[in-house]
């Protein structure tokens, strides 16, 4: 079948779908869109976690012909969005609470200045990317907890991301990242 | 390759991140990680590519009577089917120490899951379909499923006729190896002791569960051979497996590492890097494979479970006199990282402490079990779960202050281990445990902190509401551990790095080249700050590892700083010595100081030890490259004697301490770890942000082990929850907030001095845990993961 | 995955109609258990009849100050409806603490209520399951079962029902609207699921081509305060173990009203109506009510692993009546 949607602002066509292909293969295998993840393909991980008509889903258990005409947002298409959003990547914050012993970010990367979003840009500086595949289904429903509530608590961060799973950082660095995007949109405002 | 594949690409930093050793650094992959652009090995694609498929066993041990592919190849897409009679030479087993491993099964299946047959095809579910149209009839055969199963006198052997190195010095074929350690005398000792403090422990099936499911594409050259794109620990240990299975020299099999997501052990055996070569080079096109989960949890081997029976004695003042262990492993149906695995458990038994007279046991099964081997911290996970509620269970004996009990019997520099080995290096146990002990606690009831009505996010239950307060009891406990560092007794353990120096539009640039597989660790990011330190350089190119260069070895056994890290330390120092020589060639007429003071690099510029410019790096290499590539290695160990277990086994150790502090809803026996303070001696931190990052992780693994994570195995030795909703591992909300104070105590003997730091953490955090939950509900708790039940009793 | 038609009809007439003509077909709603039960073989409808983007996706006041709840409006929708929030904590509390955010994002009502069990050996197509092949056996009796039934089930099939959403729905007293070619029909919730019996593979009384459209929620009793309880291995993101969700008004003292449903214990949302019976006109206190679960709970014939779940659900149960009697005494919402 022909599936035509929305990915990130841009309107994409597949034609020869399976039907029985999730979102998540017809954007990784037929798009070239292989940011969204696939940690377990069964919706218990959220790896592959994108926006669909705005709201976090995991893309693996959506069928192919359910996205007929709807609106996906990718990691892809998460800088784009933020721009359109007004926000801007700054790095002038570095958070200072506690976070144990001296883990500075040294050296913010800022290679392609305003080309990441402002949670992207966190992520790195913060140091919560580490294998990398948690972090794209991550940074989806960490920029839509920041779109709905712009200065949360930890335990909102927690209980926003606790559809995440992520086996490398023990999480304590991507809190760290969440404070520190939205101590920066703060600062923008 | 052209623009119809997705391939590994070199990474470069920007120039704002320049800084060398001991700086937080951020990683050079960052940025592509974040947009999604990083290409990982299940990212790999290649224009018409087919996508392989692997049919498992569903028998944990069974003959097979017949294979018909008929069917399956039969199916409109398929382009092979393919068995054990089909593997293309004599070489059809593979194997870590062993070559024990069946390519595809060989007439009998020894495990659930086992690979049966392959097949390629089109589409993804083309294969599966046509997988499923494979007719397999099997005879289900007697399971051997624990030590009583395995050792009994008709039980059947997993491996009849073994031919491996340690096939003459066990005591029954089915026990893969077995270590025993004697030293002093353990009978005479306990009769000095004031109390003596038996105790069996048991330790469950944990999974690596790394997020990057085993993937990889292989693409057949034009030259007969192959190249194969996956992610791995260690890509020549691969290839010494890969290459004889297909027929070809090592030359004719290209790996390159392609994105890994997670590692922890489980990608230190082969998974489908065989099956995709075999299906590309009989199909002549490139072929992908990619588990979901369910094969994923079939596709690796797992931590061993373990049974563990202890005894100490100590005296009324608070000394430990002896220990006597056993320790029995299961090692499943094949031997993967075994041997290895007993050494650890049986040489690091005693933990970090002083105990001169010991007897120590440790073995691994054979069993139709899931296989088992390399999982972060192993060996050495299962004993201080052990030896640490031993630890506790002495001090309670004795009235002692707990914390104050294990400094008392803390290992210094200077101590000799059970095995006789003098630990030379600094030993901090006393003061990572007093670091833990001197944190301020977390406050108490902090669910209330946040309002009026209790936030259940707070406490044990978390959404699930289950508690507003009540029946909740707070525990504090404490843990320490001790982990080698590297490849141990004897293994002749290496690295390679290649570097080279040249000037690309008018700037020095190093490239660095290793095998060495980055699986999240951020080996990368410090091998930058490395060739950064090492040449004065701002960039630094970081070529994809691969196989055109020398073997980095294994990134486990928390090696892979020291070694990979050594080796471009020391292939940076070479470099520079050439660097140097050809500015004395060159310059060397115009300033004395050429030839008579010492010489760094610093800045892009050749400056003296007193801080005197001699020339910029640029203009000293001109048109000249200067490109090395030199092994390195650390100081060599011996095996342990098979007998009194006695040998310099070990390379480096290293220390971790936790505290934890847990609430606990007594009623309904659920958990929350309010806090899991870590100490740890890193020796020298080369990158402080990924020291730290390194530690939450294991701590947070440790964390798991404690009370959730369980791989279930039934009766009949087969996996009852291969998914990520049957086989927990913790959420953002199930992990609390993780102090990490770092100590940096130089190890004289390694570059930078210092310490391997991934695996120590996951060693202390699961006993910290398990000992804060004793404390909060007087329970005995013996066995890992605890489970609600086993805090409320049925 | 078996090959499969795909058809996302406009209006539910067509949609029952295609099913009614396709014997093994099958209604898909948010996808996230039944895509996931195609990936892994365990279902194999040949149509799929896509049916989440139906105009059932309103929440509405019926006539009677109760509540109507279209079977496509999603799970997250639901949770933090403000109607719901204020006269169903039960309901609110339940779907919060099922799956995730992504999940709950995409997961229908009507989905929820005809999710199918979490047990291993239903889940693994290489195991007999008499759920998922009648007559294969249960393996799960002697195998695996930790997380299974300790009430309700036969000795064909120990699985439960996985849903926290329903659990609310049956202490609510939920109706349960349904369409098919031979017209609508209304079931109460606690008759939609089934216990296994000799069908274990029937997990629900509908019909083949019956379409869940709505769920009708009675009038809140004045006064009845009701809340929901969930134990599992994590704090987030977890099947239960056991649950239980309940709504208590308490007049001068004594139990007015009560519903007690317990999840993770059977194949269906157990109401305990022997509890409830029990607990009519008694004394609103912690004794009535552990007197009352623990008859209720008498009916629990636990396998060897799973006993715990006896004393954790009656625990539960007695803490949150408990907490519900004081709060509905002293008017607190």
């Amino acid at each position: 079948m022909r599936v035509t949607f929305t990915v990130n602002g841009r309107e994409q066509e597949a034609d020869d779908v399976w039907e029985g292909e999730s979102l998540l293969y017809v954007l990784r295998e037929r798009m070239g869109l292989p940011g969204s993840k696939n940690a377990c393909e069964q919706g218990e991980c959220g790896s592959c976690t994108v926006r669909l008509d705005d709201v976090p889903v995991c893309s693996c258990l959506v069928a192919a012909g359910q996205v007929q005409g709807r609106e996906v947002v990718t990691v892809e298409g998460l800088a784009d969005q933020a721009r359109e959003r007004g926000g801007r990547a700054t790095d002038g914050t570095t958070l200072d609470q506690a976070k144990g012993w001296q883990a500075k970010p040294h050296g913010a990367q800022a290679a392609q200045p305003g080309q990441l979003a402002p949670i992207q840009q966190a992520f790195i500086d913060a140091g919560a990317v580490q294998c990398g595949f948690c972090t794209p289904g991550l940074l989806v429903a960490a920029d839509e907890l920041l779109e709905r509530n712009s200065s949360p608590t930890d335990a909102d961060i927690r209980e926003a991301l606790s559809g995440n799973l992520c086996r490398c950082t023990g999480y304590e660095k991507i809190l760290d990242a969440v404070r520190l995007a939205a101590a920066r949109q703060d600062e923008v405002v | 390759m052209a623009g119809t594949t997705r391939t590994p690409t070199n990474l470069t930093q920007g120039a704002k991140a320049d800084a060398g050793i001991g700086a937080s650094t951020l990683r050079p992959d960052g940025t592509l990680k974040v947009t999604g652009e990083f290409a990982y090995s299940s990212d790999m694609w290649h224009e018409d590519m087919l996508w392989g498929f692997t049919l498992r066993s569903p028998h944990a041990h069974a003959r097979i009577l017949s294979v018909d592919t008929s069917d399956a190849l039969a199916q409109a897409g398929v382009y092979a089917v393919l068995t054990h009679d089909d593997l293309p030479t004599e070489h059809k087993k593979y194997g870590l120490e062993f070559t024990d491993t069946p390519v595809l099964a060989d007439g009998v299946v020894r495990h659930h899951g086992e690979p049966v047959a392959l097949v390629a095809a089109d589409h993804p579910e083309t294969a599966r379909r046509a997988a499923a149209k494979i007719k397999v009839e099997y005879e289900e055969l007697p399971v051997v499923h624990d030590e009583a199963s395995a050792l009994a006198e008709d039980a059947p052997l997993l491996h009849p006729g073994r031919d491996d190195h340690h096939a003459h010095e066990v005591p029954h074929p089915n026990i893969v190896h077995r270590q025993p350690i004697i030293r002093g005398d353990a009978n005479a000792a306990a009769r000095r002791a004031d109390v003596i403090v038996t105790g069996e422990y048991e330790v469950g099936m944990q999974d690596q569960a790394f997020l990057g499911p085993e993937s990889g594409l292989a693409v057949p050259g034009e030259d007969g051979g192959v190249d194969l794109y996956v992610a791995t620990q260690w890509l020549h240990s691969d290839l010494r497996q890969i290459a004889p299975v297909l027929g070809l020299p090592e030359e004719k099999v290209r790996m390159t590492l392609s994105g890994v997501g997670g590692a922890f052990g489980g990608r230190e055996d082969l998974s489908m890097q065989i099956h995709a070569c075999l299906l590309a080079l009989r199909t002549g096109k490139p072929v992908k494979i990619v588990y979901n989960r369910f094969e994923s949890f079939f596709g690796h081997v797992h931590r061993h479970p373990a049974k563990l029976w202890y005894e100490h004695g100590a005296t009324r003042d608070g000394k430990l006199t002896h220990m006597k262990c056993r320790i029995v492993l299961d090692g499943g149906a094949y031997a993967s990282a075994s041997p290895a695995v007993v050494g650890n458990a049986s040489s690091l038994s005693v933990g970090p402490y002083v105990i001169e007279d010991v007897e120590i046991e440790a073995v691994a099964l054979y069993t139709n079990n899931p296989p088992c081997g390399a999982m972060r911290g192993f060996g050495a996970v299962q004993a201080c779960f052990a030896y640490e509620a031993q630890m506790d269970k002495v001090a309670a004996e004795l009235g002692m202050d707990p914390v104050e009990f294990r400094q008392l019997n803390a290992m210094t520099q200077g101590t000799i281990m059970p095995t006789g080995q003098v630990v030379d290096s600094p030993a901090p146990v006393a003061e990572l445990l007093r670091r833990v002990k001197a944190l301020p606690l977390p406050p108490e009831n902090q669910w209330e902190s946040a309002g009026q009505t209790a936030d259940v996010r707070a406490l044990p239950g978390g959404l699930s509401n289950t508690t507003h307060g009540e029946g909740v009891v707070r525990g504090v406990g404490y843990a320490v551990g001790i982990k080698n560092v590297g490849f141990s007794e004897g293994f002749d353990d290496y690295s390679t790095a290649r570097v080279r120096l040249e000037v690309v539009a008018g700037e020095p640039v190093a490239t660095v080249h290793t095998a060495m597989a980055e699986v999240g660790q951020g080996g990368v990011t410090v091998h930058a700050q490395i060739a950064r330190t090492e040449l004065g350089v701002q960039q630094v190119t970081i070529h994809p590892a691969d196989t055109q260069v020398g073997s980095a070895g294994s990134t486990s056994a928390s090696r892979q700083t020291y070694m990979t890290g050594g080796a471009v330390k020391n292939t940076c120092e070479a470099v520079r010595d050439k660097a140097l020589q050809l500015g004395r060639r060159r310059f060397g007429t115009f300033h004395p100081a050429w030839a008579t003071a010492e010489l760094l690099l610093e800045g892009g510029k050749v400056v003296t030890d007193g801080g005197e410019v001699l020339a910029d790096l640029a203009d000293v290499l001109g048109d000249d490259v200067v490109d090395l590539e030199l092994e390195f290695r650390h100081r060599p160990t011996e095996a342990f004697d098979i007998v009194t277990g006695q040998g310099f086994g070990h390379v480096q150790y290293s220390f971790a301490a936790h505290r934890a502090v847990v609430e606990v809803d007594t009623e309904l026996g659920l958990v929350k770890v309010v806090e899991l303070a870590c100490a740890q001696d890193v020796g020298k931190a080369l990158n402080p942000l990924s020291v730290v990052g390194q530690i939450q992780g294991g701590t947070t693994q440790g964390l798991g082990l404690a009370v959730m994570e369980e791989i279930i195995v039934d009766p009949k030795s087969k996996v009852r929850n291969p998914s990520f909703t049957d086989y927990l591992i913790p959420t953002i909300l199930d992990t609390p907030t993780i102090p990490v104070d770092v100590l940096e105590l130089a190890d004289d003997h390694a570059p930078y001095g210092l310490r391997g730091i991934g695996e120590a953490p996951t060693l202390s955090s699961t006993p910290a845990v398990v000992s804060a939950i004793r404390a909060a509900t007087g329970l005995a708790l013996k066995r890992v993961p605890v489970r609600p039940e086993h805090i409320t009793g049925v | 995955m078996k090959t499969f038609q795909y058809e996302r009809p406009a209006d539910a007439d067509t949609a029952v109609a295609l099913l009614a003509d396709a014997p093994t077909g099958a209604y898909l709603g948010g996808g996230t258990n039944l895509v996931d039960l195609m990936k892994l073989g365990v279902a194999a409808p040949d149509l799929l009849v896509d049916v989440s983007r139906l105009p059932f996706d309103a929440v509405e006041e019926t006539g009677t100050g109760g509540l109507r709840i279209g079977a496509a409006v999603r799970n997250s929708t639901l949770a933090v409806h403000p109607l719901v929030r204020e006269r169903y904590p039960v309901l609110s509390q339940a779907l919060l603490s099922g799956a995730s955010t992504q999940l709950r994002n995409a997961a229908t009502v009507g989905g929820n209520l005809l999710q199918r069990t979490r047990c291993p050996y239903f889940q693994d197509v290489g195991k007999p399951c008499n759920k998922r092949r009648p007559g294969t056996g249960c393996p799960a009796r002697e195998g695996a079962h930790r997380d299974l039934a300790v009430l309700g089930a036969s000795e064909h099939c120990v699985a439960t029902n996985p849903s926290d959403m329903a659990v609310a729905l049956a202490a609510l007293d939920a109706i349960v609207d349904v369409a098919s070619g031979h017209g609508p029909r209304r079931v109460p919730l606690t008759d939609l699921h089934r216990l296994p019996g000799d069908a274990p593979d029937r997990d629900t009384t509908l019909r083949h081509g019956e379409l869940i459209t709505a769920v009708e929620l009675p009038p809140p009793m004045p006064g009845a305060r009701s809340a929901y309880r969930k134990a599992r291995d994590r704090a987030s993101y977890a099947f239960a173990l056991a649950s239980v969700g309940a709504v208590l008004q308490v007049r001068e003292g004594l139990v007015h009203h009560v519903r007690v449903a317990f999840g993770a214990l059977a194949a269906k949302p157990w109401r305990a109506r022997t509890a409830e019976e029990a607990l009519l006109g008694e004394p609103a206190t912690t004794a009535s009510f552990d007197d009352a679960v623990r008859h209720e709970l008498a009916a629990a014939r636990p396998l060897r692993d799973n006993g715990y779940k006896v004393p954790l659900a009656r625990r539960m149960a007695v803490s949150m009546l408990t907490e519900l009697a004081a709060a509905s005494a002293g008017g607190t919402p």
